[in-house]
């Protein structure tokens, strides 16, 4: 894995704790989280540095890849903004490719939350190399009732940024 | 993995594509069908196939109908998409896209993605064509 020169604050997510094989959020990554001050544009940003894994033939960042990392961010970074605390299984998304990105470019991903109902979070997503959009993202995803129907194994996943946030400087 | 009869591996794919593949395509009175085999390298936290994975998946196959339909290179605009229900892991999954409309600049296709007993993945988006002049090597 090439060297992701990772910016400050920036903390790797491990998504395979306790698992046998690597999951799609792995293998697809890196992918990183810097978790700023509540209330701030910075309270969930997800990063990643561009590779050739990670490209479509004619070498820009395959969309793909562009809409699982909003795809993420919806999920996980609505639900931090919502201070929910599980797994939230997306229900629709809608991208548009404003712009490509290239090898070499380092990725944000900032969710902004429009309404969370009792059963359902609304999001918008942005992701962003430096000032510029790449992708403007929207997202409508499940709460799911108590728990939700798996929460254990995704507490795995929620337990893997919380350590990344623990072990921030 | 046993694949189903008439798909060919797109062994040309790189980048993303190889990286998350094989993905496999066969062409069924006229109609471009793309199918792959979830394993555990697709899948999220729930044991399921992760929904960026589903989207890039139908989002190729739906650029393929464009190229099978028109003859014309195409990049996504916009898609938008519903999930209808999970992928399961060791489920073939097969995924088409109609053309169901264009001008000269953009088109508008319809998508669809199941499995072996229900529909997954609805998706529906506009493709903006590249100039006929452009060269490009085919995205996969």
């Amino acid at each position: 894995m090439p060297d992701d020169k990772v910016p400050p604050d920036f903390h790797r997510v491990d998504f395979d704790r306790g698992r046998p094989d690597p999951t799609f959020n792995s293998h697809i990554g890196n992918l990183y989280v810097k978790r700023g001050a509540k209330g701030t544009r910075d309270e969930f940003v997800m990063g990643f540095r561009v590779h050739q894994h990670m490209c479509n033939p004619a070498g820009g960042l395959h969309g793909g890849m562009m809409m699982t990392v909003a795809d993420l961010v919806g999920a996980m970074g609505g639900g931090t903004l919502a201070g929910l605390r599980k797994f939230l299984p997306t229900v629709n998304m809608t991208f548009d490719f404003v712009a490509p990105a290239k090898i070499g470019d380092w990725v944000e991903g900032r969710a902004e939350l429009v309404r969370a109902t009792r059963s359902l979070l609304f999001t918008n997503i942005y992701l962003t190399v430096g000032e510029e959009k790449i992708l403007r993202a929207s997202s409508i995803c499940k709460i799911p009732s108590g728990d939700g129907m798996s929460y254990g194994k995704a507490k795995l996943d929620r337990g893997a940024e919380v350590t990344a946030k623990r072990s921030a400087p | 993995m046993s694949i189903p009869s008439g798909f060919r591996e797109l062994t040309e794919a790189s980048g993303f594509a190889a990286a998350n593949g094989p993905w496999f395509e066969k062409v069924e009175n006229g109609r471009t069908i793309r199918g792959f085999m979830p394993g555990p390298q697709h899948a999220n936290a729930l044991g399921i196939v992760h929904g960026g994975m589903l989207a890039a998946f139908l989002d190729s196959a739906m650029g393929t109908a464009v190229w099978h339909t028109l003859q014309r290179r195409a990049v996504t605009l916009r898609l938008s998409l519903d999930y209808l229900g999970p992928g399961r892991l060791g489920d073939w999954l097969q995924a088409e896209g109609e053309v169901v409309g264009h001008d000269e600049h953009v088109v508008q296709v319809k998508g669809r993605l199941y499995g072996p007993r229900h529909e997954v993945l609805g998706g529906l988006g506009a493709f903006s064509l590249l100039s006929r002049h452009r060269t490009l090597k085919a995205r996969s």
